[in-house]
C-alpha cells in the first residue's frame, strides 16, 4: 500500500468563471489531517474531487495511489465519506440505512447486515438501530453519517463538518468517537472543519487552503511550536511591570502587553537565561509577585488569522 | 445463575468478498422495486399500490367468473379491459414514480450513494429498471388473470391451449408496450423535479393533459384521428390493446386506425426518447 494517503499534483477545477481550485498541490501522509480555510477556500471541490464526485479541470490526484480519475471503483471501497450536509431518508430506520449503504458499497447481504449492527454499536446507537431516522436527534443523526462512512471498513474517512449542529456534550463525543476511529480502527481520517480548536485537539497534521491554493500544511507539532517569545502573568500593575521591564532588557527585547499578560519577544541573539533574569529583577524591583512565566506556543487561530489578514491586505 | 457473559470484540475489519457495482446495482434496484408497491415502507405507502392492484384485478376476475358462469358463451373482451385500466397504471405511476426517483434527491442521499460503486448512470439505470418491471407487473398482471382464467374454465383446458396459445405475445406485448410508455413518460416528468408531490401532479397532468390536447385537436383544429392517436398515448394503448385481441369498436371501424407495427414503433419511439430524458435528468448530481 502506497505510504502516501493523498496525493495531489497541479489540481484544478474550474466552475464557470469560477477558479475553485488553482495548482494545488499537497501530499497528505496515513493519520488525522485537518482541512482548514475560509468559505471558498476550495476544501469542498478537493473532497469532491477525492470522492470521484467532480472530475478535475486538470491536475492529477491519487488516493492511496490509485488515480481518482481511472480507478474510481477502488477508491470507493477505500474511502467512507461523511457529508456536511443533511442526507439521511427520514422513514427508514437506522440499521436499515446502514444495510443498504454496505450493500451499496459492495458488501454481500449477510456481511452488509453484521457490520451495520457492529458500526451502529461503535457509534453508540446500538438500542435505537429500529427507529426511523427522522425521530433522531442531530446528534444521533450525525453518528449514523458516520456510521455509514465506516460500514464498509474504509482505509479513508473524509469527514466534513463532522460537528456541525451540535452542542457542546455532542461534538465532545464525536471528537471522541473520530479519535477512536482514527487511533483504534486503523484508519486514517481526512478532517474538514471551521473549528480549529477542535481540529487542534485531534489532529496529526493540518492542511491549509485559502483562495483554491495550498497555504500550507505542516504537522501539529510544528504549527502549534514554541514561538520564542516568553509570557509573563504577574499580579500587579501589568502596564508598569512591562515598562520596567522593557528598561532592564534593553535593546535584546521588544516588551508588549498582550490583554493581562506581558509578552517579551527577544530579538537576535538575545539570550533566554538573561531575559529571565530581567523578569525576575524587574518584579522584585516594583514588588509584583510572579504568577507565570511560560513560552508562547502558537495558535492555529493565529495562523488562520494571519491568511485572512494577508487576504484582505491583497484585495 | 447468569453465566453468559458479553464480550466487547472491538473494531472489526471485513477482508471478505465485495460484490463490487454487480451488487451495488441490484440492491439499488431491489430497493426501487420494493418501494414501487410500498414494501419496506410505513402502512400509507401501501395504500394507493394495493388499491390500483385491487381494482385491477376484480373486474377481470368478475369477467372470468361471467365467462365461467356462462360456460364460456360471454367473450372475454381483452382489450377493452386492459383499455379501461390504464388510468389506474398512471394512478399507480403518479403516486409511486417519484416515490423512487425523486426521494434521493429530496433528502439529499443522491451525493452519498454516488460515492459508493456506482456510477451516475448505474444509479440512473437501476431506478428506472425498478421503475419498468414494476409498472410492468401492474399492467401484464390483469391481463395473465384473464389468460389463465379463460383457460382454466375451459371443459378442455388442453384443447383450449392449443386453440388460444398465440395469445400470450398480444399479451406480453400489451403489457410490455403500456410499461414502457407509461412508466418512461412518468420517469421522465418525476425527474424534473425532487419534490414528490409535486412529480405526482407532473405525471398524472401530462397524461390528462395530453388527452385534453387530443380532443382538441380533433374537435376545434378538426384535425384527423391518427393525430389524436398519437397526441394521447392513452388512448393510442387502447386502440393497439383492440387490434391486437382483434376488438372494434364503431369509431375504429368508420375511421381505421394505423396497424399494429405503425403503434409498436411509436410507443418504443416515445419510450426510448422520454427515458433517455429521465436518465440524463438522473445523472444529474448536486453535490
Amino acid at each position: 500500500m502506497s505510504p502516501i494517503l493523498i496525493d495531489a499534483r497541479a489540481l484544478s477545477h474550474r466552475y464557470g468563471t469560477v477558479l475553485a481550485l488553482d495548482r494545488f498541490t499537497v501530499s497528505i501522509a496515513p493519520g488525522i489531517t485537518g482541512i482548514v480555510g475560509a468559505n471558498g477556500a476550495g476544501k469542498s471541490t478537493f473532497i469532491r474531487i477525492l470522492l470521484g464526485l467532480v472530475a478535475p479541470s486538470a491536475g492529477e490526484v491519487r488516493v492511496l495511489g490509485h488515480d481518482v480519475r481511472l480507478a474510481r471503483a477502488s477508491i470507493c471501497a477505500l474511502v467512507g465519506y461523511m457529508p456536511e450536509h443533511d442526507c439521511l431518508p427520514p422513514d427508514m430506520s437506522g440499521i436499515e440505512f446502514i444495510t443498504f449503504m454496505g450493500r451499496l458499497s459492495g458488501l454481500p447481504a449477510h456481511a452488509a447486515r453484521e457490520r451495520s449492527a457492529d458500526v451502529l454499536r461503535h457509534v453508540g446507537l446500538f438500542e435505537e438501530r429500529y427507529r426511523p431516522i427522522g425521530s433522531y436527534s442531530t446528534g444521533m443523526a450525525q453518528r449514523v453519517k458516520l456510521a455509514q462512512a465506516l460500514v464498509h471498513d474504509p482505509r479513508v474517512l473524509i469527514l466534513d463538518e463532522p460537528t456541525n449542529g451540535l452542542d457542546p456534550a455532542g461534538r465532545e463525543e464525536m471528537l471522541a468517537l473520530i479519535r477512536r476511529t482514527g487511533q483504534e480502527f486503523g484508519m486514517s481520517v481526512l478532517l474538514s472543519s471551521h473549528l480549529l480548536g477542535e481540529l487542534a485537539r485531534i489532529c496529526d497534521r493540518i492542511v491549509q487552503m485559502d483562495g483554491g491554493r495550498l497555504v500550507r500544511a505542516d504537522s501539529m507539532d510544528e504549527l502549534t511550536g514554541e514561538t520564542g517569545d516568553l509570557l509573563v502573568d504577574v499580579d500587579g500593575d501589568v502596564a508598569q511591570f512591562a515598562a520596567t521591564l522593557q528598561a532592564c532588557v534593553g535593546p535584546w527585547a521588544n516588551v508588549t502587553v498582550q490583554r493581562h499578560q506581558v509578552q517579551v519577544r527577544p530579538l537576535a541573539e538575545a539570550s533566554f537565561d538573561g531575559i529571565a533574569d530581567a523578569v525576575r529583577d524587574a518584579a522584585v524591583e516594583l514588588d509584583v509577585g510572579l504568577l507565570r512565566m511560560e513560552r508562547s506556543r502558537a495558535r492555529l487561530d493565529d495562523l488562520f488569522r494571519d491568511v485572512v489578514d494577508e487576504s484582505g491586505v491583497a484585495s | 445463575m447468569n453465566t453468559s457473559t458479553i464480550h466487547d470484540l472491538g473494531y472489526r475489519r471485513y477482508d471478505g468478498a465485495r460484490d463490487g457495482w454487480t451488487g451495488a446495482w441490484s440492491a439499488l434496484f431491489r430497493q426501487g422495486f420494493r418501494s414501487m408497491f410500498g414494501l419496506g415502507r410505513p402502512l400509507r405507502a401501501k395504500g394507493i399500490p394495493l388499491f390500483v392492484i385491487v381494482m385491477a384485478l376484480l373486474p377481470c376476475l368478475a369477467t372470468v367468473a361471467a365467462a365461467a358462469a356462462s360456460n364460456g358463451q360471454v367473450p372475454i373482451p381483452y382489450g377493452l379491459l386492459i383499455g379501461s385500466q390504464l388510468l389506474l397504471i398512471v394512478l399507480f405511476t403518479a403516486a409511486q414514480v417519484p416515490e423512487v426517483l425523486c426521494r434521493d434527491r429530496q433528502h439529499r442521499v443522491l451525493p452519498l450513494l454516488l460515492t459508493r460503486a456506482l456510477s451516475p448512470r448505474q444509479y440512473a439505470l437501476a431506478r428506472l429498471t425498478a421503475v419498468w418491471v414494476a409498472v410492468w407487473m401492474v399492467a401484464t398482471a390483469p391481463l395473465l388473470v384473464l389468460y389463465v382464467g379463460e383457460l382454466s374454465i375451459a371443459t378442455d383446458p388442453a384443447a383450449r391451449f392449443a386453440e388460444m396459445g398465440g395469445r400470450l405475445w398480444p399479451v406480453l406485448l400489451c403489457g410490455t408496450m403500456s410499461a414502457w410508455v407509461i412508466g418512461s413518460v412518468s420517469a421522465m416528468m418525476a425527474g424534473l423535479t425532487a419534490r414528490r408531490g409535486y412529480a405526482s401532479v407532473l405525471v398524472a397532468g401530462f397524461f390528462l393533459a395530453m388527452a385534453a390536447v387530443a380532443m382538441g385537436a380533433e374537435d376545434l383544429a378538426a384535425l384527423p384521428d391518427t393525430v389524436g392517436e398519437f397526441l394521447d398515448p392513452l388512448r393510442a394503448l387502447r386502440t393497439m390493446a383492440m387490434l391486437l385481441f382483434g376488438e372494434t369498436t364503431r369509431a375504429m371501424e368508420l375511421n381505421p386506425p394505423p396497424s399494429v407495427l405503425v403503434f409498436v414503433l411509436g410507443f418504443l419511439g416515445i419510450g426510448a426518447l422520454t427515458s433517455l430524458v429521465a436518465m440524463h435528468r438522473l445523472e444529474q448530481v448536486d453535490a
